[in-house]
Parts: structure tokens; C-alpha cells; sequence
């Protein structure tokens, strides 16, 4: 393995240093090309045949991603992943700044609820959909009975299509902890100098945020932006546990797609491409919001090059 | 010197990491390393749980009987058992005795997953005259037998005779019509607090559950897809397919003396009214029965599904076969013979339908009450609708079941316009894939 990686000309003990390097992060290396690489090259190859699992793949160039374009199931996964996307992202982004900024004051106590609102985005996907698909139920769920209490009947929640992408949305926001732990993480980094001196300059705390929280916050803000918006995309357990992608497609999440067709119908050439389309979607979009990076994101008070 | 030990024990772990993977992964063994003329076989199967009791008590028997066979059973729970036999299959590392169900059928022969029963017949030991009627079939492909079965069952409906009893009602007997089952479900549905909302229904029904859904198109006298196995259209969206739908969503939106659905992602619907005694009847297949027995709020009754113009119903299937890939060919049938015939449907009888006749019969099932209503509905199957086409379930299953749904969640909805759609898209999946194979 590390016989192939050309060195240049180097006296005996850098060479060696060199060498030991190499060897050192070769498990890491070993593990990316084998498990990560390797299956991501053979899966660009396997999204140009036609292959069945069982049989052997058939060459067939670019079929499949001429036949995703006349597929209407392609474009409602695209259509419910980028609904989801664009209105999750951003209450993630607010919600876990918002939780951020509540446990942030070091008061007695306040680790706890740190760990209260954190242990969420630990515990396993499938336990806490499961206990949402009972809080849902139409009839005995937990939130239809509270909301029959003020007198409001709930909608059907998992059993109407036009409600579904909210209950999936409802469930999702007890994943805030992880963007609140990395915004703490940005807020611990913000000098606390600035605060003392705008506040003698009569700064309240709305202005606080507003003008030092925030802008010292951006490349935070940014890191969280880029991370949701890659996981978003790869919704998948909360559908695939609580809907199956139902009722009429409405909550048929892109990779819950793939899985459908690769695992279930055996089409692996086709879902091989549709993974590659959501790779290009996804790395777009980072491309895109990196692009918008210089407008908006401050590293240590200089706009970032 | 300090630094060349660095590099060799680093050096070493990279090794010992490159041969750990270059290892082959499933490490499938067909022999005892021993040498001692053991022979292993793995058997693979999506049941788990209690489930695996019987195939543990048959594996036992059959190894004290044949001390040089070792049987390695192989459980993978839910969804994922088809997509782990899949890979294993690609890989070459499938398990010896596989088993699968009845719609898996003919895919996973077209793709040669499975050896022709031929060879373990002349062998010897399998004998298919054993078996209940209809039970050989759902194993068939072209004529030929791949696999052999181990549990089935068709649909009934449950009735509740505690609740009969306090409406007054006398019990549904075979030979019900639809019109009867409408009018005893409407007897039996009650607002009793009279909020508008009834709290004791007449039916629970298995919501959008395809394949049980065959038997209503097909007591209308319909089918879904044509004899040759190439057109939909003209069968999903006939006027028995529509007189079928029509009549199953009247139950629920019309009539209301179904339950509505509860959790659609669930098998059959997720409702729960007939296990709590708040639906007096229950459409569906044997799986749940022994939990019903066993409920303090139901005094059970087992009757056949009511006909329309045919009395029809359908058959839910699994079974064993050897898979392509197995190495001791002749010790997997040995095996299977075993785990299909006699000796094992003692056992499986005490868990599921048991498919051999002479057990059935001895052990007096087919008298039972309860139990010889499911056998004695084996005598008016019909052919289910994935044994005229391999794609069933990518093509016409998700058009068919997005059908239901659209009539199931909306009162509103137009049935024959939502047929159309479903046999129009099932079509131009089933299109697709034809001109694939060619």
C-alpha cells in the first residue's frame, strides 16, 4: 500500500519519517480506500449497467439517468427531500442557537439541562420515532388528546399526506442538541472582554447579540448550515420507520428511494445512479453556500478569503 | 532503534489488518476444519423471535438422527432478510437451504438462486404427494419444483361471539355473501355514547394491505393482471376490480363499519379495535391467532371470507429450497426433506398451519372448528397475481397500493379514476421492465 505513494528523493532518516507516517495513518488509509473509495468508484460503475444482484451487470451507458428523468417517483423524492430540506435547515439553525443561547449562562444546574437537551441526538433514531408514531396516533396519541383539551380536533398526522412532512418535521426537532452543542462550543470561544465593554457603552442584550454574538458566531452558523444541510438529505430512518414512504408518496425521502429500489426491487444499476444524482445535489449545494461564505462569514473579526 | 520498533509494529498491525480483510468475509464453511468428515449446513431465514423455537427443535432432531451433518441456522429479522440474501448471493456465500416467501418465488429462480428439486427427488426422501392441496404450487416455476413448503395461510374472517352474542346477531357461516357481511357489520357497528363517532365497529379490515387485497377482486369475479402476464390494463381498473374497491372503501367511508387505519406503514392497517373487543369481525390471515386465543376479551369464531360472484381466496406462502450455491448438494436435501416432511410438521404444527396432510389429519386440525376453517380454505384458491409476472412487486404492488390508499384516505375520491391511474402506471413499469429483458 504505501509502496505505491511516490516520495521524492529524501535523505535515509526523513525517508524513514516519512515511512513511519505513512504506516501510522495507513490504517485510516486502508479503512477510506477499502470501505469508502473503493465502493464509491465501484458504484459510479455500477450506475451505467443494469444489474440485478444475482445475475451478472449489463453495460447500458447512461440509461438510468435518462430514465430518472421520465421517472415521476425520482421527482417526488427530489421534491419531498428539498421541501424538507429547506424548512428543517433553517429551524435547526434558529432552534439550536436558540437552545444554545438558553443554556449558555453559567448558572447552578444549567449542565443538566445541557444534558436534558442533548441526550436526544444520542439515543437511537428508531427508539424515538417509534415513541412518536404513538404520541401521533390519530385517535389515542398523546398530542391529539392534548389538543382535543383546548378544544382543537388534531389532523391524522402519519395518515395524511398533507401532514406528514410536518410530523416527520415535529419528530426531527429532538436532533437540535447537536447543533447546540457545537454552537456552546462557538459561544465559549467569544471573548467575554466584548461584552464587558459594549455594555459600558449602554449595549443591551438584544444589541449584544445582534452585533457581537452573531457576527463572532458566523463561522459556527456556517459549519451547522453545511452539516444540515448534508444530513438533511440523507433523511432516512424517521420515513422509513414511521411511513414507509406513504401514504401516496408524500414522504418518499430521496435515500429511502434508493433503498426502495436497490433493496427491494433489485435494481442496483438504477439506485447506484440515483445515489451519484443526490452526491452531485448535495456537493452543489455545499459549493454553493461555501461560495456565499465571503458575504456573511467573519474568522476572527476579518472577512474569511 | 527506538524508531525501527515503531515501524515494525506498525508495519505488523497493517498486516495483520490487510490479511484480516483479504479474508474471505462470510468464511462459509461447508467442512469442518477437523477433518472429521462433518458436514455443515446453513439455513437461512426472516423469522425471529419465538418464531425460532420450531427450527431449533427440528434442527435438533435432525442432527441426533445425522451425527455427521452440523445445521447452522441463519435468522435475519424483518425487511432486511431479503437484502442480506441478496448479497450473500452475490458474494457466493448464500446460505445452503434458503427459505423465502411465496411473491420471492419467481424472481429468485429466474435469477438461479434456487436448484431444481429434480435431482433431490431422485435421490429420494422428498416425496410431493404428502402435502395438503394447493400447498405445491406457490414453490413451482415452469412447471418445476424449487422449493417446498413450510407454513402458509389463507384468509378468514374472526368473529368475536361475545360481542354477536350482546347485539343478538347468530354468527356468520360460510357460504356469507358480501351483502350479508355488510348488513351483519352494520348491525354490529355502535355509537354508544352518541359523540357521532362509533365505538364498537363491525369490521376491522387490513387497510392497504395488497396482497390480501387479491381476494376481494377476485370473489368480484376479477383479476388483476392477464393470464399471459403482460397487461394490466383492462384488469386493475375492470368492473369487478372497481366493483371490488368500491365495496372495500364503502366500508370504511359509506358505511363507516370499518376502523379507520391507524398506522399505514404498519402490515394491515396497525388497528387495534378487535383485540381490544371494539370490533366484532377481523379480516385477515392466521399470524395473529394464537394471541387472539389467548385474549380474555374475545370468544373467538373463525368463518371463511364471504363471496360474491366467486367464493375465492388467496394463499400466503413460505418455503425451503436448496440454493445454487450450496456445496453438499446431496446433504441439502437430505436435510430439506426432513424440514419439509413428516417428522418436522409434528413440530410446526404447534406454530403454524402444518402443510403435510397426514399430520394435519392426525393431529384432527382439519376437524377443528377454528383450525380446519384455514386448512378447508385451500380448496378455493386462486392463483395469486405474482405468479403471472416476476415484476409484480416493482410494478403493479406500489400502483395498487396507492390506489387504495388515495380511496381509503379520501371519501371523495373517484375509484374507477384512481384504478385507471394505478393500472396505467403498473403498465408503464411493467413495460419497462419487458423491454429490459429482451
Amino acid at each position: 500500500m504505501t509502496a505505491i505513494i511516490a516520495m521524492p528523493r529524501l535523505s535515509p532518516s526523513r525517508r524513514r519519517e516519512e515511512l513511519t507516517f505513512y504506516l501510522f495513518i495507513s490504517p485510516w488509509l486502508i479503512g477510506l480506500v477499502l470501505f469508502t473509495l473503493g465502493p464509491m468508484l465501484i458504484s459510479l460503475l455500477v450506475s451505467f449497467t443494469e444489474w440485478d444482484l444475482l445475475s451478472d451487470p449489463a453495460w447500458i451507458g447512461t440509461e438510468n439517468y435518462r430514465r430518472m428523468l421520465a421517472d415521476p417517483l425520482f421527482w417526488q423524492a427530489l421534491k419531498v427531500t428539498a421541501t424538507y430540506t429547506a424548512v428543517y435547515v433553517p429551524c435547526e439553525l434558529i432552534g439550536g442557537l436558540a437552545l444554545a443561547l438558553l443554556v449558555r449562562p453559567k448558572l447552578r444546574g444549567i449542565r443538566v439541562f445541557r444534558t436534558i437537551f442533548y441526550l436526544p441526538s444520542v439515543l437511537a433514531g428508531v427508539a424515538f420515532v417509534v415513541v412518536w408514531i404513538w404520541l401521533l396516533n390519530p385517535r389515542g396519541g398523546l398530542v391529539n388528546l392534548l389538543l382535543a383539551q383546548v378544544g382543537i380536533t388534531g389532523p391524522r398526522w402519519l395518515l395524511d399526506p398533507n401532514w406528514t412532512l410536518v410530523s416527520l418535521l415535529l419528530m426531527s426537532f429532538w436532533g437540535w442538541g447537536r447543533a447546540m452543542v457545537i454552537y456552546l462550543a462557538g459561544l465559549q470561544s467569544i471573548p467575554g472582554e466584548f461584552y464587558e465593554a459594549s455594555a459600558i457603552d449602554g449595549a443591551g442584550g438584544w444589541r449584544q447579540l445582534r452585533h457581537i454574538t452573531l457576527p463572532l458566531l458566523t463561522p459556527t452558523i456556517f459549519f451547522n448550515l453545511i452539516l444540515s444541510i448534508i444530513s438533511t438529505f440523507q433523511t432516512f430512518t424517521s420515513a422509513f420507520i414511521a411511513t414507509d414512504g406513504g401514504p401516496l408518496d408524500s414522504t418518499l425521502f430521496f435515500v429511502l428511494y434508493i433503498y426502495r429500489k436497490a433493496f427491494q426491487f433489485r435494481d442496483m444499476g438504477y439506485a447506484a445512479a440515483l445515489a451519484w444524482v443526490l452526491f452531485g445535489v448535495v456537493l452543489l449545494l455545499t459549493v454553493l453556500v461555501f461560495r456565499t461564505q465571503r458575504s456573511w462569514v467573519y474568522y476572527g473579526g476579518e472577512r474569511s478569503e | 532503534m527506538k524508531q525501527r520498533i515503531h515501524v515494525s509494529v506498525v508495519l505488523s498491525v497493517v498486516v495483520l489488518l490487510i490479511t484480516a480483510c483479504a479474508a474471505p468475509p462470510a468464511a462459509a464453511p461447508t467442512a469442518a476444519p477437523q477433518g472429521s468428515g462433518t458436514t455443515v449446513l446453513r439455513v437461512g431465514t426472516g423469522d425471529s423471535g419465538e418464531g425460532l423455537t420450531p427450527h431449533q427443535q427440528i434442527i435438533q432432531n435432525f442432527e441426533d438422527q445425522n451425527k455427521d451433518l452440523l445445521v447452522q441456522l441463519e435468522p435475519v429479522a424483518g425487511r432486511d432478510y431479503y437484502a442480506r440474501l441478496l448479497t450473500q448471493l452475490a458474494a457466493k456465500a448464500a446460505p445452503d437451504v434458503m427459505q423465502i416467501g411465496d411473491d420471492a418465488v419467481p424472481s429468485f429462480v429466474k435469477k438461479g438462486a434456487f436448484v431444481s428439486l429434480d435431482d433431490c427427488l431422485k435421490q429420494g426422501g422428498v416425496d410431493l404427494s404428502i402435502y395438503l392441496p394447493g400447498l405445491l404450487q406457490p414453490g413451482q416455476v415452469n412447471g418445476k419444483q424449487y422449493l417446498l413448503p413450510k407454513d402458509y395461510s389463507t384468509l378468514a374472517v374472526y368473529y368475536n361471539k361475545k360481542l354477536f352474542d350482546a347485539a343478538g346477531v347468530p354468527y356468520p357461516k360460510e357460504g356469507w355473501t358480501w351483502n350479508d357481511l355488510l348488513d351483519v357489520a352494520q348491525r354490529l357497528t355502535k355509537d354508544t355514547n352518541n359523540d357521532g363517532q362509533p365505538d364498537q365497529w363491525g369490521i376491522q379490515l387490513p387497510a392497504t394491505w395488497t396482497t390480501g387485497f387479491e381476494y376481494w377482486v377476485a370473489a368480484a369475479g376479477g383479476r388483476l393482471i392477464s393470464q399471459d402476464g403482460k397487461s394490466f390494463v383492462g384488469y386493475m381498473d375492470s368492473p369487478e376490480t372497481i366493483r371490488a374497491v368500491q365495496f372495500y372503501a364503502d366500508l370504511y367511508n359509506k358505511y363507516k363499519v370499518a376502523p379507520p387505519p391507524a398506522d399505514l406503514a404498519q402490515f394491515g392497517g396497525g388497528n387495534s379495535e378487535f383485540d381490544n373487543g371494539q370490533a366484532a369481525m377481523r379480516l385477515f390471515g392466521r399470524w395473529p391467532q394464537s394471541g387472539i386465543k389467548k385474549n380474555p376479551n374475545i370468544d373467538l369464531g373463525v368463518v371463511a371470507p364471504p363471496q360474491d360472484k366467486v367464493r375465492a381466496n388467496v394463499l400466503f406462502w413460505g418455503g425451503f429450497g436448496v440454493a445454487t450455491t450450496a456445496k453438499a448438494t446431496e446433504a441439502a436435501c437430505k436435510f430439506l426433506s426432513y424440514y419439509t416432511g413428516e417428522q418436522a410438521a409434528k413440530v410446526w404444527k404447534d406454530w403454524a398451519l402444518p402443510a403435510v396432510k397426514s399430520v394435519a389429519e392426525s393431529s384432527g386440525l382439519t376437524k377443528d372448528p377454528i383450525e380446519g376453517v384455514w386448512i378447508g380454505e385451500l380448496n378455493h384458491l386462486v392463483p395469486r397475481a405474482y405468479t403471472f409476472t416476476p415484476y409484480w412487486n416493482e410494478t403493479a404492488d406500489p400502483a395498487l397500493r396507492k390506489a387504495l390508499e388515495t380511496v381509503l384516505l379520501d371519501p371523495k375520491a373517484d375509484v374507477a379514476a384512481a384504478l385507471r391511474q394505478a393500472a396505467q402506471d403498473a403498465q408503464r413499469a411493467l413495460d419497462e421492465q419487458l423491454a429490459k429483458t429482451k
